[in-house]
């Protein structure tokens, strides 16, 4: 243990470099991570656990008089009392304490803290939270600035340096980082040859080209999908699909257009809260709608939507502030300076939106639409002109007869258990907010609208559909069941504070879904909960329930009414109008759109008239068929920030449970930071442009390191997510830093921040490994060679389908379905088949592929890809015998080796040598050695031969379909696949 | 020579062959390495490697029969008088007041116990008459009567009683077994996931190696096609077209070692043999032929008959421990009885007991049960009051219940024939010795040599462990 401590030190010191004296000892680098460590636990910034009253966090309660002692003395080494603890032997003495499980502190690390403190135990902010300053590039002979601060730690080790990689391996490594797969055999061809006429020139030219094509915005898109947990369906048990692949769309426009990292922060977290905001800024809020919806039948919906809002919270706080927030949900971070307070304090800053569906309107659908909508317009036009007067009045007195005079009654005051109850202007009530499993609603009308004298006969409730509503409502029902369903389950009036008794009671429509239960009308005044009405499947249509009372009653004043909606998820109406009628007799629920003749428009009643009576019967079935064709706009989720009558309260939760709320928090970010400007709001809105502003010292430095290690495989600060104080420090901490403020200085430009990245000569070195560095950098942290790591999963399936000429250009649009076997869909809850894209879709790109968070596209996870079910900063790159199966066995993969094998044409048009030469070249993109060549000729011969003599099937290897296949064919088919089980091809070498 | 017997000489022959060619080449491998100063790292990095643990454990691996739904304490360990004379009367509020349900409401009223209750064995363990196979086995198992659990849905439940946590994410109990002690095998999966019955709620996240490297993810067998994804040639190689391939893919990764130096590149050779030996293994693990009448009866196992997939399961689990797998989690649903529990809880029962009892037996004739932990157990238990709705279709059910729950284990260092914990005369509440999940966790890892405040890995700035900062060990249990 000693050992290894002392020898961290002394890396810690060689990673640092040659920019700090040695004899001078660093609190940020040399003694905090050892406080850090062993001491903040019990002596750092969570109040609740913390000992003796002392904290060794800041410099004023680690060197305050204890009464006549000093845990720290600065100058005094041997008068604190830290030094005495920590060298002592009497464990009731010693800390740390035994108890802790914590190393004890080496004699070298106890010789560091007894320097720091002579040298007057100063703290300093920690590096990361310190603003980023432009360094000086430090001198040498390198033109580019990034290899000059790199230089500057290579010419201090004894490292050699690899020399230029050859121009196969570059270009293939340039297309992969740019594109997201190798050039094709003719990119190849051209980049060499024009490489090696004018090797910069070339270079710039082929960035560009890379950059400009559309291929960059779906590769860098998928890096940024990890983080923003993108996924295709809702996680947890029932895993059923969303829609928000728009969301995707436009994060890949975003990355093509090179919109600015600012910009594209804040559309992403506020698009909503922008000045008249476009549809596509309301499209990019779908960042946070990433998370996921448990529809798990009788679950607590808000326990839910709270675990959404820590998500929330945690990714906004690894992808902007590399700070793991996490600790601080459950009690202040024990190692970075963020209360309890601070982390809910963040949570209410990005917790009072309401969570929408929308739709998405596109050009052509929206030409489609109209189309037909003025095709129904004109038919409707034709059908008013051709109106016979004297009909229609015949039919309207025939309506005065049949529909009951309905009087809406207004509410006058609305209360509610949670949703927020608002008067609409045709008298109805809109319900929005949050929802539980169990709404009640209190409202109260006033009843002087009826007639004085009259006696009410019955009540009508109308459920009506509105856009807003999941679904278009009539229900705010948004999971487990079906969305805009409602549940009513009992109703209780009272008149003047009498009760009233109902007679009988009819629906227009009734139907439960979840269940097998009747919907029919006396459910709502049987007693009984569980027994309820529903017009489920009716979504997006007005219905209603008429209530006949017992017997007809003088209302009185005013009426009060208590609604119920009781069910196993949410299913209160989200929208409704109650209305009396002084009609004698036994009312019948009726769903007729026709309005009330007595107070309808001459206007209304016409269009009623030829849109319901027989005589237009042609016009209305013709209408029906041009709305049969109207089609949908595809939707997406998003904010929406709340109404300011509605403001959701956020609250400090005792050890971060759900249940245990204690006081009530405001919204700010951590108290550590530079707070949000008294001119801005205090809001998501607000968070978000503080997020990308000067205030905040790790936006820049966050995003340039994940570059970094896209690149090079390894962030110049290792832990991608953790800027926090145990995170270990950077390679290059001036480098990190000059990068920061370039970027930022470019105007956050992605394309900018890459372009420069590539053009450094480390980013060109040869990636072989010699003994010397395999040893003293196996990490490549110095880079003194080239990056050298495998493609992820998704790289690996796009790669193999543009060597075999199969990958699709097409961009955009819901999820596909690439082959896989039948069984993986299948381990997921529900009867899941997996409908296997067919044409071009089966060999879209793979960030195309649809994405269930429960079932991930096998061949990707086994090459550690994400579940989106939360945010992953950094990919694991496993090396598993599952991965050699998958690439080996996958029919996927063979079918990407049987293209190649079919488009080298027949037997006898091309040389054996060629043929092998160029599939190298397409999947290598290299060229063969004589010893290769040899190899995979004797390979090829020796499988066609056991075709030939009948030991192996041509028929078989290749799925022939019934056409002949030559066993050159078939033979060619197993060296494609050889090829690409290659180390060499799955790595960006 | 019979059908049989040929059959299982062949697989035999096969399975050896592999090996032969598997290990040659190994060799051959560490020869090559041998040039290059520190390559044999390739080798020495396997991530499944054995690792010594925290001390002697007492487990070397663990079957983990997963009741998936929330089987009825009440209707199969816990018997509790008092509900019959309650039958039909509300809860008492006092006994109900703040706690949350998934369907029913506080009014609802307590049911009694649908089935009688004897006592069985030396140890006197009291069991319904639905479980008369482990009746028969009371004396090797331990029961705890006085589980809790913190979660009152089944994905959460689930997940929690796997990860130790409700969310998806975290690494399974099975993945961190495979972090912290590695793996017996080197021709099949460490971590290996079996399935019956059912929709399973927590679904994949409970065998995802969360933040724990990709290669201590459980490996989940198929139900059709390849048991382990693409373990199977393409269409139309042979054995020796594959080898001839793998050859190829050698040969060209070893000298490509040779210039490129990348230790990775070893690791991949080590991993394309590993499954080549995996293609061998498959097939002979998968094949029953070898085990006989009596076995299969035993179990009531009949390979490839889906009604009797628990049975098969449980027989496949012991083939896996056999060959070297250390944690074997097989899931069986169908135990939420919110309907009916008494017919549903007899079918389960069916289907459930004898294979169970079965697999213990089984494991002790052969040695296996000393250092096997055999653990069965759902993510919570039932109400003692009634289920009913009428838009459901429901009546006669019970609804999910965190609060207490029964789980009995076996074998690996467990103390046999003992009954621990015990709920109040409901069975509403656990009041003796209550184990959480969590103090659940920290035993099996206790029995597997492993300390649970021990067994960390840092992530995003933070020592996580299985247990996270609770857990006790369960001394009554140990043996």
């Amino acid at each position: 243990m000693r050992i290894s401590s002392f020898l961290s030190v002394i890396l810690a010191i060689m990673l640092v470099g040659p920019t700090f004296a040695a004899d001078e000892v660093s609190f940020a680098r040399d003694i905090r991570p050892l406080l850090s460590d062993r001491c903040f636990k019990c002596h750092g910034f969570d109040e609740e656990t913390k000992e003796a009253d002392l904290g060794l966090h800041n410099f004023d309660e680690a060197t305050r008089d204890l009464g006549g002692y000093h845990a720290i003395l600065p100058g005094n080494p041997d008068a604190s009392e830290v030094i005495a603890r920590l060298i002592a032997e009497d464990p009731d003495d010693v800390m740390p304490p035994p108890a802790a499980n914590k190393p004890r502190f080496s004699d070298e690390e106890v010789e560091l803290m007894r320097r720091w403190i002579d040298q007057g135990a100063k703290y300093e902010t920690h590096w990361a939270f310190e603003k980023p300053k432009m360094p000086e590039v430090p001198p040498g002979d390198a033109e580019h600035p990034i290899d000059r601060f790199l230089d500057a730690r290579l010419e201090a080790s004894d490292l050699e340096v690899n020399e230029r990689a050859d121009p196969y391996t570059l270009i293939r490594r340039l297309s992969i980082d740019l594109r997201g797969y190798p050039p094709s055999a003719e990119e190849t061809v051209d980049f060499v040859a024009s490489f090696e006429k004018n090797a910069s020139e070339t270079w710039t030219g082929w960035v560009e080209r890379f950059l400009a094509s559309p291929a960059y915005g779906e590769r860098w898109a998928r890096d940024w999908l990890d983080l923003a947990r993108y996924a295709d369906t809702n996680g947890y048990e029932k895993d059923r699909p969303r829609s928000i692949w728009p969301y995707r769309d436009w994060v890949i426009n975003a990355l093509n257009e090179d919109m600015p990292y600012d910009q594209f922060t804040i559309e992403q977290l506020a698009g909503d809260m922008l000045p008249d905001p476009t549809t596509s800024q309301l499209v990019a809020t779908g960042f946070h709608r990433n998370t996921m919806l448990n529809e798990e039948g009788g679950i607590d919906p808000l326990e839910f939507r709270y675990h959404a809002m820590v998500d929330r919270v945690a990714t906004t706080g690894t992808v902007w502030m590399g700070l793991t927030t996490g600790c601080a949900q459950c009690h202040t971070h024990k190692f970075d300076p963020i209360t309890h307070t601070d982390y809910f304090a963040m949570m209410a800053l990005l917790n009072n939106a309401d969570e929408l569906e929308i739709p998405v309107p596109t050009e052509e659908l929206t030409r489609r639409r109209s189309d037909l909508q003025s095709r129904i317009d004109q038919l409707e036009k034709e059908a008013l002109a051709k109106i016979d007067e004297g009909a229609y009045a015949k039919w309207k007195k025939l309506q005065e007869r049949e529909i009951a005079n309905w009087i809406p009654l207004e509410p006058t005051s609305m209360k509610s258990n949670l949703p927020l109850l608002q008067k609409q202007d045709d008298l109805s009530i809109y319900a929005s907010g949050d929802f539980t499993k169990r709404d009640v609603y209190d409202i109260v009308f006033d009843a002087s609208v009826v007639p004085e004298g009259e006696s009410v006969t019955a009540i009508r409730i109308e459920a009506l559909p509105d856009e807003r509503l999941p679904a278009g409502g009539p229900g705010a029902a948004y999971y487990e069941g079906r969305k805009g369903d409602f549940f009513l389950s009992e109703v209780q009036v009272k008149a003047d504070g009498k009760p009233v008794r109902f007679g009988n009671a009819s629906v227009s429509f009734g139907k439960i879904s979840v269940g097998s239960g009747k919907a029919v009308g006396m459910n709502i005044y049987d007693g009984n909960g569980s027994t309820g009405w529903s017009t489920s499947t009716q979504e997006g249509k007005r219905n209603e329930l008429v209530l006949n009372l017992e017997q007809p009653i003088q209302l009185g004043k005013q009426i009060d009414m208590r609604l119920l909606f009781e069910r196993h998820f949410v299913a209160a109406l989200g929208r409704f109008r109650i209305s009396v009628t002084t009609d004698r007799g036994s009312v019948v629920a009726d769903n007729s759109e026709i309005p009330n003749p007595r107070v309808a428009s001459d206007e209304e009643m016409k269009l009623a008239y030829i849109r319901n009576a027989s005589e237009f019967e042609s016009t209305q079935k013709a209408v029906a068929e041009l709305e049969k064709q109207m089609p949908a706009y595809p939707t997406t989720l998003v904010f929406q920030e709340r109404p300011p009558e509605n403001p959701r309260p956020t609250h400090r939760h005792h050890r971060g449970e759900y249940l245990s709320t204690r006081e009530r928090v405001e919204p700010a970010v951590p108290l550590v930071f530079d707070p949000i400007p008294d001119e801005e709001s205090h809001d998501r809105l607000g968070f978000a442009k503080w997020l990308v502003s000067e205030r905040n010292p790790l936006a820049a430095r966050v995003a340039v390191n994940r570059a970094w290690r896209a690149f090079f495989g390894t962030g110049i600060l290792k832990t991608s997510g953790d800027f926090g104080y145990q995170s270990e420090l950077p390679s290059h901490p001036e480098l990190l830093d000059w990068l920061a403020v370039t970027f930022v200085e470019n105007g956050w430009s992605m394309k900018e921040l890459h372009r420069l990245i590539v053009t450094s000569e480390a980013y060109r070195r040869d990636s072989r490994i010699s003994s010397l560095q395999r040893e003293e950098d196996p990490d490549n942290r110095l880079l003194a060679r080239g990056p050298r790591f495998r493609m992820t999963g998704e790289m690996l399936r796009d790669s193999a389908l543009q060597a075999a000429g199969l990958l699709s250009p097409k961009m955009g649009g819901p999820g596909v379905y690439p082959p896989q076997p039948e069984s993986v869909a299948a381990m997921a809850y529900g009867r899941n088949t997996w409908p296997t894209s067919k044409g071009e879709d089966r060999y879209r790109r793979s960030l195309y592929t649809f994405t269930k968070r429960t079932a991930p596209f096998a061949a990707y996870l086994t090459f550690d890809g994400p579940t989106g079910e939360s945010c992953l900063p950094r990919r694991d790159r496993s090396n598993t015998p599952l991965q050699a199966l998958t690439l080996m066995n996958d029919p996927m993969f063979s079918e990407a080796a049987e293209s190649l094998a079919r488009s080298i044409g027949e037997p006898g048009e091309s040389s054996p040598e060629a043929i092998v030469s160029d599939l190298f070249l397409r999947i290598l993109t290299r060229q063969p050695t004589e010893q290769e060549k040899a190899d995979f000729l004797s390979y090829f011969e020796a499988q066609k031969n056991r075709i030939e003599a009948g030991d192996l099937s041509a028929a078989e290897i290749v799925s022939a379909d019934g056409e002949p296949i030559s066993p050159a064919t078939a033979a060619w088919k197993m060296v494609a696949r050889v090829l690409m089980n290659l180390n060499e091809t799955v790595t960006k070498g | 020579m019979n059908q049989q017997h040929f059959l299982q000489a062949q697989t035999r022959r096969h399975f050896f062959e592999r090996c032969g060619v598997g290990l040659g080449k190994i060799g051959l491998a560490s020869a090559i390495a041998g040039g290059l100063p520190n390559l044999a790292r390739g080798v020495v990095n396997n991530p499944l490697a054995p690792r010594d643990t925290h001390f002697a454990p007492k487990a070397k691996r663990v079957i983990f029969l997963f009741m998936a739904g929330g089987p009825s304490q009440l209707e199969l360990f816990d018997n509790k008088p008092k509900l019959r004379e309650l039958d039909g009367k509300p809860i008492p509020p006092s006994v109900i007041a703040g706690q949350r349900y998934a369907f029913i409401q506080p009014d609802a009223a307590v049911m009694a116990p649908r089935f009688g209750f004897s006592r069985h064995g030396q140890s006197g363990a009291e069991l319904s008459d639905r479980l008369p196979h482990l009746g028969s086995i009371a004396d090797e198992i331990s029961i705890v009567k006085s589980m809790t659990t913190d979660f009152f849905n089944h994905a959460p439940a689930q997940i929690f009683q796997n990860c130790g946590y409700p969310l998806p994410g975290r690494p399974a109990m099975g993945s961190w077994t495979s972090y912290g002690i590695g793996s017996e095998a080197d021709d099949l999966p460490s971590f290996v996931v079996l399935k019956s019955g059912g929709n399973l709620s927590g679904g994949a996240a409970m065998w995802s190696s969360g933040f724990l490297p990709g290669s201590h993810a459980g490996v989940p067998f198929r139900e059709s096609g390849d048991p382990i994804l693409h373990v199977s040639n393409p269409s139309g190689y042979d054995d020796k077209a594959q080898r001839d391939s793998l050859d190829l893919m050698r040969k060209m990764n070893e000298r490509e070692l040779g210039v490129m130096g990348d230790p990775e590149i070893q690791t991949r050779i080590d991993a394309y043999e590993m499954a080549w030996r995996m293609q061998g293994a498959a097939p002979e693990l998968m094949d029953f032929a070898s085990e006989s009448p009596a076995t299969l009866e035993m179990y009531g196992a009949k390979p490839g008959d889906g009604k009797a997939s628990f049975a098969n399961n449980c027989l496949l689990a012991r083939r896996l421990v056999e060959r070297g797998s250390r944690f074997v989690q097989l899931y069986h649903s169908g135990w939420d009885h919110h309907s009916q529990v008494e017919k549903g809880v007899t079918a389960q029962a069916r289907a459930v007991d004898q294979p169970a009892a079965a697999l213990v037996k089984d494991l002790k004739a052969r040695g296996l049960l000393e250092d096997t932990l055999v653990i069965w157990g759902g993510e919570f238990g039932r109400t003692p009051m009634v289920e009913a709705s009428a838009a459901l279709g429901r009546s006669m059910g019970r609804d999910h219940h965190p609060q207490a729950f029964t789980m009995w284990m076996a074998g690996g260092g467990i103390k046999p024939g003992v009954t621990i914990g015990a709920t109040d005369e409901l069975g509403f509440n656990v009041v003796e010795d209550p184990v959480h999940v969590h103090d659940l966790h920290a035993t099996i890892l206790h029995l597997l040599g492993l300390d649970h405040e021990r067994l960390t890995f840092r992530y995003q700035g933070r020592d996580f462990r299985l247990t996270d900062v609770h857990g006790h060990i369960v001394k009554k249990l140990l043996a």
